[in-house]
């Protein structure tokens, strides 16, 4: 390789063993003339892996515990950090090696049966990588069963008294699910290279049941693409969804005060999570371009991070006057209005007594008479559960055309806006869903296919639709009685074969507001039975300006085969 | 440990073990011979989707062949299989004269591995029965192994997976021309 012969400044020795360029690459990273583990030497063997795959992260890793069991020192901490920058930077096919059970057990070689008094540097340094192993792939990772060996190994190691050094997050991070939003050919790439390393791996080893589930891996690798191609969607669509959920939280952030705390680490995250994304929209846009509805809806969601981001940068410059007139849309809630949720002062609707409070119980009730319609719902930043906020941070906006909103973990089909007189209802089905859920629909001018529960489901007689479950239909009529009353009748129906047995409906309304609910006329539906129960009740305190702002909590209990049912969801009255 | 001592043994006896992997187009009649050369049955076997593993014994050596299907959509996923392969044995219907090429192709690319560039390659010119196949000679001319290859040994036998003819020549090419260890 040298051209001539000349000193350098490392010591002459004699030429390494030369074996394969991975082994080579590996001996090169963990010599001893290094002063101290070089990344670029390091990260130089992880690019090899990744370029070559096949038997090479399992090469590796066999070169790399041979190393760290040498008697030597240096070589052995070299060698562990080359191990853990294989781990971080190689992704499955490493991971998949370091948890076979003879790279564990080589790696706990020259552990004594009884932890010594004080743990070798080497040994120190093995616990921090298993416990940092256990912690992250073992919890986090999607193939997180392959790992077993890595529990095992670890709660022996515990079992036989060896204490694990505390793990710092930021080193754990790394080994973190990336919450990255990626191309559909990259996600198939990425699965691809995992299937490989499995199935080699599965065939190397070759017991009948590694070869039985070689041979279903074979399947789904040769067979069944486009089922690959319909999960990478589906991941897409996810990411994607927790991203717009990040988005509105940045916002309101941002929007909450004049001088928003930008230090702030959740800010930071938000921020850096949405910059990180943004890059990817176009390779997305490029790979699906025959599917419209994604790509309108992934450049209006570019476009409010890039509001997003310009308003971040105002504000960093320290020029919150322009960045107040930065306004970016709800991407997972419809636009709202020009009334801010500033003018909406909280109150807190219901609580029953008997189940905690959720997200979705705290409504916001406009109180200013102008501001009809404007119907602020504080939400539902359940799939955000480590950000906690209080609730006047997190008003969002509702409102327009009559939009429902099931929550679900993708972008739920917005609601074609209908024209109906009760177009003004917004039924929030949010706060019986899943914690999970958050309100994603779009505006509904967007909407081509639209879940259309009000033109399904809406009565003829002036009944209105309030909630359809698998046995319970519930519609109701709202009349006003007189100026300050209004006057409500709710309609039972069964929907299904099984007698609906113990029926109990509850009601209740925001504080301001009194309620009175007279008896049901009974607890009993037999199966297909329409409207077998009625019930009615009384609102007072409505005047008619802000009518349409009437939100109602319900809940319904029964008893089907044997089985307690429970419903609850916050309703909004139509105008009356 | 007991794989060691029973691998010790058998040195001493002159056995050994070796990974035979066969591939081939689809329908060349790789699953047939396996069973032909296990069991010694005919089989009627469906297309295979995945692969297939046995071991045969002939004359103190013990064959792990590999029989990995043939279609198109499974090709890709031969290179899989290609570690700590000994030898290559490739399968091809002589008597499918149209996708004679296609098979050539096949093995190019994989002899042309790296991973397999020290096996042994035996070539079994299959279905030696039906009329207006090709002779192995034929075959062999078609393929121009003897040009292209360099350090692979090669061969190819005639063979029909019916009779058994030509499959128990074609193990003992190979146990004959691989190191004994």
């Amino acid at each position: 390789m040298s051209q001539g012969i000349y000193l350098t400044d490392g010591p002459v020795r004699r030429p390494q063993p030369v074996g394969n360029p991975l082994l080579r690459k590996i001996q090169r990273s963990c010599r001893l003339s290094l002063p101290e583990p070089d990344l670029a030497l390091n990260l130089d063997v992880a690019d090899y892996i990744n370029e070559k795959q096949g038997p090479a992260p399992r090469d590796a890793v066999i070169a790399i515990v041979k190393l760290i069991n040498s008697r030597d020192t240096h070589t052995a901490v070299f060698a562990l950090a080359l191990l853990d920058v294989l781990v971080k930077n190689c992704g499955y096919p490493l991971h998949l090696q370091i948890s076979r059970k003879e790279f564990l057990n080589e790696l706990v070689k020259r552990f004594p049966e009884h932890p010594p008094m004080r743990y070798s540097k080497v040994q120190r340094l093995v616990l921090t990588a298993i416990e940092e192993w256990y912690q992250t792939i073992c919890k986090h990772a999607s193939y997180k069963e392959d790992m077993g060996y890595i529990r095992d190994m670890h709660r022996l190691l515990k079992y036989k008294g060896y204490i694990f050094p505390k793990i710092n997050d930021s080193d754990m991070a790394v080994l973190r699910p990336a919450d990255q939003l990626k191309t559909p050919s990259e996600i198939q790439k990425e699965q691809e290279v995992a299937q490989s390393a499995k199935l080699e791996e599965l065939i190397r080893r070759g017991r009948p049941e590694d070869l039985r589930e070689a041979n279903k891996l074979m399947k789904v690798m040769a067979g069944f693409k486009e089922d690959n191609a319909r999960e990478a969607k589906q991941t897409i669509l996810t990411e994607l969804n927790k991203l717009k959920r990040k988005a509105d939280l940045l916002n309101e952030m941002l929007s909450s005060s004049d001088t928003p705390d930008l230090k702030n680490e959740t800010v930071s995250e938000l921020h850096s999570a949405l910059k990180g994304a943004q890059p990817k929209f176009q390779g997305i846009i490029e790979e699906e371009h025959e599917d419209d509805e994604l790509v309108q809806d992934l450049l209006k969601f570019n476009d409010t991070v890039n509001q997003l981001l310009e308003k971040m940068d105002l504000l960093k410059a320290g020029d919150s006057g322009a960045a107040s007139q930065i306004r970016p849309s709800n991407i997972s809630s419809p636009p709202p209005n020009s009334t801010s949720g500033a003018l909406a002062t909280e109150i807190n609707l219901i609580d029953f007594d008997d189940e905690p409070a959720e997200n979705s119980n705290n409504v916001h009730q406009p109180t200013s008479a102008g501001d009809s319609h404007s119907d602020p719902v504080s939400d539902l930043l359940g799939g955000l559960g480590e950000l906690s906020l209080s609730s006047g941070q997190s008003t969002q906006n509702f409102g327009l055309g009559g939009s429902i909103q099931l929550g679900s973990s993708q972008p739920a089909p917005p609601v074609t806006s209908n024209a109906t007189s009760h177009s003004n209802s917004n039924l929030d089905l949010l706060g019986t869903l899943s914690s999970q859920s958050t309100s994603s629909g779009q505006p509904p001018q967007q909407s081509s296919s639209g879940l259309d529960l009000f033109g399904d489901f809406q009565a003829p007689s002036g009944k209105v639709f309030v909630h359809q479950s698998n046995h319970l239909k519930i519609q109701g009529s709202f009349n006003r009685d007189n100026k300050q009353t209004i006057k409500c009748k709710f309609f039972f129906s069964n929907v299904s074969v099984s007698a609906i047995q113990g029926l109990t409906h509850l009601v209740a309304v925001p504080k301001h507001l009194q309620l009175r609910l007279l008896p049901q006329s009974g607890s009993t539906l037999g199966g297909f039975i329409n409207e077998g129960v009625t019930q009615e009740a009384y609102i007072e305190g409505t005047p008619e300006a802000i009518a349409d702002a009437v939100k109602m909590k319900w809940k319904v209990t029964y008893n089907v085969d044997g089985k307690p049912v429970e419903e609850t969801a916050v309703f909004t009255l139509p105008k009356v | 440990m007991g794989n060691s001592v029973s691998r010790a043994l058998g040195k001493l006896f002159g056995s050994r073990e070796m990974k035979i992997l066969m591939l081939g187009l689809d329908n060349a009649g790789k699953t047939t011979i396996l069973y032909k050369l296990k069991l010694n049955k005919i089989r009627t076997s469906a297309p295979t989707v995945g692969f297939n593993v046995e071991t045969v014994s002939y004359k103190n050596v013990k064959f792990n062949m590999w029989d990995v299907g043939g279609q198109e959509r499974l090709r890709p996923l031969w290179r899989h299989y290609f570690p700590a392969t000994t030898a290559l044995i490739f399968v091809i219907d002589s008597h499918d004269k149209e996708r004679l090429q296609e098979a050539k192709e096949e093995l190019y690319a994989i002899i042309s591995e790296k991973e397999m560039e020290n096996v042994v390659l035996l070539v079994w010119a299959n279905k030696q029965d039906l009329k207006g196949s090709l002779k192995p000679q034929e075959v062999s001319d078609y393929l121009e192994l003897g040009q292209n290859l360099k350090n692979q040994l090669w061969c190819v036998v005639g063979s029909n997976a019916l009779t058994g003819q030509g499959l128990v020549e074609g193990l003992s090419w190979i146990s004959n021309n691989t190191p004994k260890k």
